[in-house]
């Protein structure tokens, strides 16, 4: 049925009707209203989960990391901080293997103090093993909880999905909510292999020598690859139920494309009318955008910018002395490529701040007047002199 | 969860190559070859108490059980539960002294459990029609019960579960002793003492009004007719102040007597002004009819206000009603009339000195503090006495009462069929109706243990609750408790074996009472019975000391997953002796104390339950 809800609203009930047995999470803006919503549908007796409160994000992992080794099909949901606060955590879940989802609305690292939208807080997690999706709308976010736990399930491996903060977690957009009987087709009930069981004692977890550890990690890193193969056919079974499809890659107006950008989140939506407007004037401009993030769909990207002349990758965020997280990673997916486009990386929006499609033409425009890329990334509309280029005098 | 524990002793795996991984980081064997139970040297056992409320009765009322069947809904079970230790909880729950609110274990924590509110609730849940289940025969043992107040009542309900023939006798036309006219209609209406003997005839109980022994019928022809003999003629008269000079007129009285007139719907010549002598209940329940008859009433007490033996409630009441209190104070001289009217009431200011035999402070006269007090009527309320006349010397008597051994049995004099017990307020035991009641279940428990010819004295030691003097009816033929689990009737659960930090302060519901300005001219009851919403909620607050409800907390807390669960509708838990090391976190964990931990030699009923294993 469709509704117009907001983007933490929309996890709410893709959790709802992913049957979640048991949610643990501790508040955070603007995280908050998903949880809220949780318990109030927990209380109501709509959604019948076990709802358990901690004093910590730490907690709130370690309690489902608890409740998803007993097999219970488990959420929780964080930002930011809270994110960090989880990360020794987040490294446990992925290497012990357990299909939890975890939605993180991205919001920016302090200090300074900020609660808006910037992806460095999910960035900054990308060695601990979880498959990551971004998502650009509502009714994506929704959609994703539900994929996220399906193809969780089949590979044995967490599921953290990303969506930007006041910009979809509190702006309201149309969803459809699908019923739950449809859900039920396509998500069956968890029935894992392993679980703690008091009738059946294992141990889990233990501990493991250099003559196994090795091969321990290289299956989990096997796993991982798996998914590039599964999640294409998990998205087949969400298209035949629901009528959506959700790629790896979004392709937009790439054909015979000179730019391409590549932006991950809601300034997927701002490029597109950029692109639009771009291709108006007659210029050869198009879009990816990034929505599987981990693994790597490293020969998925090859293919689609592989042709270009030039990428431009907007990135919201900032990894410290290297620049923009997605521009690192796509230059190294391009790297085996012989003939591999010129990459143009621009770091925008950071700590919410916004980026319009005049942003994005800009610096679509930056791209095509110039022949190589700085060393270091752009920062786009930067108060003051970078040093350099100034992007802004365009 | 059946216990299904399929031991997989650790193999060699080789794990030649990432292939031969399982899908995650785990075992593929267990431990649980190895049976930690052999390291133990104590063991926990399940073993249900008594609860301080239990034991502080002296009736050894079971209120943890039916607490229970309360809060499942089980009013009518709840009923028949509590009737076990004690047949009138409509009565008492209006007129007990409440030594289990007393002794509750919750009031560390926030108040007591309004315990007789509930007794009440349940007594008033059950049509008086209701009739008893698995009445027995008889065996052809007839019995004799002098006096139909509490100690009587209960004599005669026990007998006649024991099978005996039971034939009330009674000297008044109204049936009740005390609780009839002695407890005036605002604590205690009359419907409901009327439905009690309405019940107890409806089990095949004789009643017998308006026979008193020593008056229509003699002593010796009782002792000779029936086989037993059970004495409750309890104290209906009353001490006389003792005061120099003449004190008898029409306007001093007792203040007993005058409540029995207006009882039995005699007009009573009271005045306008009355003073009332005396602090225990008899006094107050003097002043507050007299108070409601219209006059007005000042209580006179030689202590301080704290010392008075009455209920505080009931002094609160009467002062809001608008009685008037004038403590350490005591009548001196009463000057009369030649027609007895009360001329004057000289009092005299009292001190507190230092204690007397009572424990309490000694109250000495001031000298030349000298006053009066306007009155022209005198009410006493200092003590009531047995009336023991028509035992026609047949029973010794020590300090005005009658002494008994362990069993109320009676030492006689003289030769008759009738073996004689005794109870209630002729013997010496506390003067409350609850203490009357219990009387009247140990004389009959003695009286049957006599008729079938084996030793009381064993037995009540057998079935003694606690450390009191209370003994369980329920013990004696052999009933289930309502938990299907071992039952510790010597081991007393106080306030110190209760783990608080289990439980949530929630505030008690309070009983509705009338106000004072609505009340005070009023005979009918004022206070209401709770409803079953504000039942369940205070019933809720019980914290079941001693006596497992499946909490799960000793399941939770154990290290080696050894409680398991009975499951397939059985009650509680049992203990897996295979890994239970014995540490004891289940023990100290249990909020209250229902299990015990035991010598590992110890052998426990219930050990061979089994859990099934693969």
């Amino acid at each position: 049925m469709r509704q117009v809800i907001k983007g933490n609203h929309a996890v709410s009930h893709g959790v709802r009707l992913s049957r979640v047995k048991v949610i643990s999470a501790y508040p955070i803006t603007p995280q908050t209203t998903i949880v809220e919503q949780l318990s109030e549908m927990c209380a109501s007796g709509e959604l019948e989960a076990k709802f358990i409160k901690v004093e910590s994000e730490h907690s709130a992992m370690a309690a489902v990391v608890g409740s998803a080794s007993a097999g219970v099909r488990s959420f929780t949901a964080t930002s930011s901080h809270g994110l960090l606060l989880m990360h020794e955590v987040l490294h446990w879940t992925a290497g012990a293997r357990l299909p939890i989802v975890l939605a993180n609305v991205n919001r920016a690292v302090g200090p300074g103090w900020n609660i808006w939208a910037d992806q460095t807080d999910s960035l900054s997690q990308r060695d601990t093993g979880w498959i990551q999706f971004y998502c650009e709308s509502n009714q994506e976010v929704l959609d994703s909880v539900i994929m996220g736990y399906r193809l969780a399930e089949k590979v044995m491996l967490p599921v953290m999905l990303s969506y930007d903060a006041f910009f979809l977690s509190h702006t309201s957009e149309i969803v459809d909510v699908p019923d739950i009987e449809q859900v039920d087709e396509f998500l069956p009930p968890y029935e894992p292999e392993f679980r703690l069981d008091v009738n059946k004692p294992r141990m889990f977890g233990g501990m493991v020598g250099p003559d196994c550890y090795y091969e321990e990690r290289y299956v989990m890193f096997r796993d991982a690859l798996k998914v590039l193969d599964i999640y294409p056919q998990v998205c087949e079974q969400f298209h035949a139920v629901f009528g959506r499809e959700y790629d790896v890659v979004e392709e937009y107006r790439t054909e015979e494309a000179e730019i391409i950008l590549v932006t991950a989140g809601t300034i997927t939506s701002v490029s597109r009318i950029a692109v639009d407007r771009a291709r108006g004037e007659g210029k050869k401009v198009g879009l990816m955008k990034l929505r599987l993030f981990r693994p790597l769909p490293i020969e998925r990207w090859q293919k689609v910018l592989g042709n270009a002349a030039k990428v431009v990758v907007i990135d919201r965020d900032l990894c410290a002395g290297l620049g923009g997280v997605f521009a690192s990673e796509i230059r190294s997916a391009l790297y085996p490529l012989t003939n591999r486009p010129v990459l143009f990386s621009f770091i925008a929006g950071l700590g919410g701040r916004d980026v319009t499609p005049e942003d994005v033409e800009g610096m679509i425009n930056y791209a095509a007047a110039n022949e190589e890329p700085e060393t270091m990334p752009l920062f786009w509309g930067l108060k003051g002199d970078q040093g350099g280029n100034h992007a802004e005098t365009l | 969860m059946n216990s299904k524990r399929r031991s997989e002793p650790a193999q060699k795996h080789e794990l030649r190559s990432w292939y031969d991984y399982p899908p995650m980081n785990v075992s593929l064997g267990n431990m649980l070859h190895n049976k930690t139970g052999a390291w133990r040297f104590i063991k926990p056992i399940y073993e249900d108490k008594v609860p301080a409320c239990q034991n502080a009765c002296p009736a050894g009322n079971d209120i943890e059980g039916w607490i229970k069947l309360l809060q499942k809904g089980e009013y009518e079970e709840a009923y028949w539960h509590l009737k076990r230790e004690q047949p009138f909880p409509s009565i008492l729950g209006r007129v007990c002294f409440s030594f289990c609110q007393t002794a509750c274990n919750r009031s560390p924590l926030d108040e007591c459990v309004g315990i007789r509110e509930l007794e009440r609730f349940i007594g008033d849940q059950v049509a008086p029609s209701l009739a008893h289940p698995n009445l027995p025969g008889y065996h052809g043992k007839s019995l004799a019960v002098v006096g139909s107040g509490p100690a009587g009542m209960s004599a005669a309900y026990y007998a006649r579960l024991l099978g005996f023939h039971v034939t009330i006798f009674e000297a008044l036309p109204v049936m009740g002793g005390i609780l009839r006219v002695g407890i005036p209609g605002y604590r205690l209406p009359r419907e409901i003492v009327e439905t009690e003997f309405h019940r107890l005839k409806n089990m095949g109980i004789e009643l017998r009004p308006n026979t008193g022994v020593g008056a229509s019928v003699t002593i010796d022809e009782i002792r000779n007719t029936y086989d037993y003999l059970f004495l409750a003629t309890g104290v209906h008269a009353s001490r006389r102040l003792g005061l120099e000079g003449k004190d008898e007129s029409h306007r001093v009285m007792s203040g007993l007597a005058m409540l029995k007139k207006v009882a039995l719907g005699e007009k009573v010549d009271l005045g306008q002004k009355i003073a009332v002598i005396g602090g225990g209940n008899t006094a107050i329940d003097a002043a507050r009819t007299a108070f409601r008859l219209g006059c007005r009433v000042t209580i006179i007490y030689r202590r301080s206000e704290n010392e008075m033996p009455a209920h505080p409630e009931e002094v609160r009441e009467a002062l809001e009603e608008g009685v008037q209190l004038r403590t350490l104070a005591a009548p001196a001289r009463i000057e009369l009339d030649d027609d007895g009217t009360i001329r004057r009431l000289v009092c005299c200011e009292m001190e507190l000195g230092p204690p007397d035999e009572s424990g309490r402070r000694r109250p000495i006269k001031k000298e030349g503090a000298l006053f009066d007090v306007e009155a022209d009527c005198i009410l006493t309320g200092i003590g009531e006495i047995p009336i023991l006349h028509y035992l026609n010397n047949m029973a010794t008597i020590e300090n005005g009462v009658i002494p008994v051994d362990e069993g109320l049995k009676v030492y006689t004099k003289g030769s008759g069929k009738a073996r004689i017990f005794a109870g209630g307020d002729i013997i010496p035991i506390p003067h409350t109706v609850v203490h009357a009641v219990a009387s009247g279940k140990k004389a009959a428990i003695a009286m049957d243990c006599d008729r079938k010819g084996t030793d009381y004295s064993d037995v009540l030691e057998e079935i003694a609750l606690g450390d009191g003097t209370a003994i369980s009816f329920s013990l004696y033929m052999g009933w289930d408790p309502v938990n299907p689990v071992t039952q510790n009737n010597r081991i007393v659960v106080d306030s110190e074996k209760i783990v608080y930090d289990y439980f949530g302060k929630e505030p008690r519901v309070r009983q509705e009472i009338q106000e004072a300005n609505i009340r005070k001219r009023s005979f009918e009851s004022h206070t209401r019975t709770f409803t079953a919403d504000e039942a369940q909620q205070e019933a809720g607050r019980c914290m079941h000391c001693g006596r497992c409800i499946e909490c799960d907390n000793c399941l939770i807390f154990c290290p080696d997953m050894s409680v398991q669960v009975k499951g397939e509708e059985q009650f509680g838990y049992a203990f897996d002796y295979d890994y239970c090391k014995g540490c004891g976190i289940c023990f100290t964990e249990c909020p209250r104390y229902a299990i015990t931990m035991v010598d590992e030699e110890t052998s426990v009923e219930g050990d061979n339950f089994q859990l099934s294993t693969e």
